[in-house]
């Protein structure tokens, strides 16, 4: 290399570096241009669903950076055993945990507020023993850390709310597909009542807006609607193997209204039958009409 | 030789022994708690296990044996081969009676060392009644007392009070000295501590008569054991015949060094005329004797004063025991339909009589239960059923899944149930209060009952009902329905019903599957599954 192309390419370089934003601005829109709306992968293990599902999305790199401290967001609300499908597939927590250590994030927490004792449902999910043997977090929920926050929604005009959520770098919602009595179905806006304190069961007064209240506070990187096995009745901890079937899908996604709207799908509903979308929709949450969406579908 | 003799104290060792067994009694009290999984993993009950008190007064109440015979039959045989061990060297309670008693400086002037008798009137009321069907064991008995008192009273009073200290220094943060208890609460959090700050209703009270307990030591050391223990009395009538026994040579100047620190009250002083039913086999007295004259060892020679009861005392104590079983019998509890409707008992108890008869009010379900929901009596189960467990849904249900309760039992009073069994299991049934049901009475939506009730199918349905509020306004609720076959009684639509105060839905025993009168349904309709 002669001094003058050298100092060409330096010129150049710093020239590149000085635009705000630069090459890697242009590269990124057009990125976002091919990536989907949503993701949906079917017909493989949790593992693979998991990760054939972020790479879709863009890979684990686009979301997680190296020393980030992440939050993983399962549901872990009953003490049930994966195959009643009363919490999240424990197989695909695991592999969302193991990535993001592949990204090099330097902490790894995984918690819920669960319903029933949460030594049985953090154990008996199989969640727990899975992301500790990676090496995460999986603290039960400290009391200490709830903090009144301002929500100024429809319903919900302050709520303590779990601190770790709001200082993590990266949150990731990791829900699971359920039948819910009131709600109709439990899918990722739901999944917020776990980082709820206080007592949240009030909020059942006014959940379709209390739900969209909660999903317009918690902005989560990504998220991965857990179809693995979706409960369809006697919901939502079930309980009855009779009610489990098996869809072997995970939906990834950003948007939480188009991914409950999508999670309608599975159940033979549509996203404008669940109150909680439908408001969300309207209040500009997110876009529940699945044909304005680009889903890109993969099978595995 | 001599010298070398007296350099080895018995008393050493002895205290070592002693250590060691308190560490394994809380360290197993301590793994009285769910971690999560179906099983504890540790014999948790291990002490109670060796208890023969409760051996003999459950196969006499109940014509049962309890759940480990064969290990309090090594207490037995230990105790005839080398005496009283038990209290001298293994018993925790006798432990911690003789720390508290190492505060007090000095030896009393006066002993209450006649009183020696009254732990064997009391035995024998015990075994007397036990023998007409009642057990009353539990009340006295030192390990039951001791765990029931811990679980209850002592363990909650500590983590209340390592919780609060470590929670203001952390609130306040003094120059910054929460930086260095938080690692160290977090490791006590792990350890020691419980999961959960637990709270019982008869914590003050159970408390209390442990500390008075405790707080005898200040009158005389080792009162409790010497004077008030039953199962001081029965290993000591055991002991009588043992094959270690306590020589006193020649040598002896009658000094009366020995007398000053017998835990016993033993009289080891009065050299044959002692009471070898009273000697815990401490040692102290071999360890202190200037002239070397005291030694243990096997042989047949038994010298000894009898153990003068008295005769007229001995059948009083028995008839006062035997008229204990009518006196606390002969009440409304017993007709059916007069009982506690709140008297909840753990899921897997046999029908009360027969859990009575068993129940040695040891404490184990309570301190297990997950929820903190399992609470000791005060009346609701009469004086005879005094601090027997009871389930509180409002502080705590019973986890759908969990079957610790009956694992933990050492008399079967709660059944050990296999988990198919146990989710069938009838506690009783919950009623919903349509008079303050948010969408019965209030038009507002909730079904958080419905939400959480764990049954499969569930055993709370709902009904969508178009109700107006006070503009007219028409709106849509769900209100809900308990279905009698499939509720089980498990009590968490009551703990989580967000209607404070009296609840909206709320269970009580009728329909309990261990009572066959304590019925509501057809018999033959009552089994959903």
């Amino acid at each position: 290399m002669d001094r003058r192309h050298f100092l060409k390419l330096a010129a150049l370089a710093g020239a590149g570096l000085s635009v705000p934003g630069g090459i890697g601005q242009l590269a990124e829109a057009a990125e976002q241009a091919s990536r989907p709306d949503l993701t949906v992968v079917r017909g493989g293990s949790p593992d693979q669903l998991a990760r054939s599902a972020i790479e879709a999305m863009g890979g684990i790199r686009k979301f997680i950076s190296r020393g980030d401290i992440v939050v993983i967001k399962p549901n872990i609300g009953w003490d049930r055993t994966p195959e009643q499908a009363g919490n999240t597939n424990p197989e695909v927590v695991a592999t969302v945990v193991k990535l993001c250590f592949e990204a090099g994030a330097k902490k790894v927490k995984v918690f819920d507020r669960p319903v029933n004792d949460p030594r049985r449902c953090y154990v008996q999910s199989g969640i727990a023993p899975a992301v500790k043997a990676l090496g995460a977090e999986a603290d039960y929920m400290d009391e200490r850390k709830f903090k009144d926050m301002a929500i100024n929604g429809q319903a919900l005009k302050s709520w303590p709310l779990y601190t770790e959520i709001f200082e993590a770098d990266k949150v990731i919602n990791i829900p699971i597909a359920k039948h819910h009595g009131l709600a109709k179905l439990t899918l990722s806006m739901k999944n917020w009542m776990g980082v709820m304190g206080g007592s949240r069961r009030q909020i059942h007064q006014k959940l379709d807006e209390s739900l969209v209240d909660l999903s317009m506070k918690i902005k989560p990187t990504l998220t991965i609607l857990d179809a693995v096995r979706i409960l369809t009745a006697n919901g939502p901890q079930g309980g009855s193997l009779a009610d489990v079937k098996r869809l072997d899908t995970l939906v990834a996604g950003f948007d939480p209204v188009a991914i409950d709207s999508y999670g309608a799908t599975l159940f033979g509903m549509k996203g404008s039958d669940l109150g909680y979308v439908a408001l969300g929709h309207r209040l500009g949450l997110g876009q529940m009409d699945l044909s304005r969406l680009v889903i890109r579908k993969i099978s595995v | 030789m001599k010298n070398a003799i007296r350099f080895f104290k018995v008393q050493n060792v002895r205290r070592a022994v002693q250590a060691a067994f308190l560490l394994l009694f809380l360290f197993l009290f301590i793994q009285t708690e769910s971690k999560g999984s179906d099983e504890l993993g540790y014999p948790v009950r291990l002490f109670l296990d060796f208890d023969p008190l409760i051996l003999v007064t459950t196969l006499l109440s109940a014509h049962a044996v309890a759940k480990a015979f064969a290990l309090s039959l090594v207490t037995i045989m230990i105790t005839v081969v080398l005496g009283r061990v038990f209290c001298g060297w293994v018993c925790p309670l006798g432990t911690l009676n003789n720390l508290v008693g190492s505060i007090r400086p000095r030896r009393p002037a006066v002993t209450y060392a006649p009183w020696y008798r009254v732990k064997y009137y009391l035995l024998i009321g015990t075994l007397a009644s036990a023998l007409f069907s009642l057990q009353p064991a539990g009340i006295m008995d030192p390990l039951s007392l001791l765990i029931r008192s811990f679980s209850v009273s002592v363990y909650p009073l500590f983590n209340y009070t390592v919780r609060s200290v470590f929670d203001t220094i952390f609130r306040i943060d003094p120059l910054g000295l929460a930086s260095l208890t938080e690692p160290v609460y977090s490791v006590l959090k792990k350890t020691v501590l419980s999961f959960e700050q637990a709270s019982y209703r008869q914590g003050v009270f159970i408390g209390m008569v442990f500390f008075t307990v405790l707080g005898l030591n200040l009158v005389e050391k080792r009162f409790w054991c010497k004077y008030l223990c039953p199962l001081g009395a029965f290993l000591g009538l055991l002991s009588r015949r043992s094959l270690l026994k306590r020589t006193v040579s020649e040598g002896c100047t009658s000094c009366g060094a020995c007398a000053a620190v017998c835990q016993g009250n033993a009289s080891p002083e009065a050299k044959e005329r002692w009471r070898d039913a009273e000697c815990m086999v401490c040692r102290n007295c071999d360890d202190i004797c200037p002239q070397n004259a005291v030694s243990f060892g096997f042989s047949p020679r038994r010298k000894a004063a009898g153990l003068d009861l008295g005769r007229r005392r001995v059948i009083g104590s028995a008839l006062s025991g035997i008229a204990a079983v009518p006196l606390l019998r002969a009440v409304p509890l017993v007709k059916t339909g007069a009982q506690d409707p709140l008297l909840l008992r753990p899921p897997g108890s046999l029908e009360e009589k027969e859990f009575l008869k068993r129940c040695v009010r040891c404490g184990e379900c309570m301190k297990v239960c997950t929820t903190n929901g399992l609470q000791p009596t005060l009346l609701e189960a009469g004086v005879e059923g005094i601090w027997s467990p009871l389930l509180v849904p409002r502080i705590g249900y019973c986890e759908y899944r969990c079957t610790l309760c009956g694992q933990v039992c050492p008399t079967g009073a709660i059944k050990k149930l296999k988990l198919e069994e146990k989710i069938k299991v009838r506690i009783g049934l919950a009623m919903i209060d349509k008079g303050r049901c948010l969408p019965w009475a209030h038009a507002r939506p909730c079904i958080v009952c419905e939400e959480v009730c764990p049954t499969s199918k569930k055993a709370i349905w709902f009904e969508s009902a178009k109700v107006r509020d006070r503009q007219g306004k028409p709106l849509m609720v769900k209100q809900p329905y308990v279905d009698l076959e499939l509720c089980i009684g498990c009590g968490i639509c009551e703990a989580k019903c967000p209607v404070l105060g009296r609840p909206a839905i709320s269970v009580t025993s009728v329909g309990e599957s261990r009572s066959r009168e304590n019925q509501l349904l057809i018999p033959g309709t009552e089994a959903g599954y």
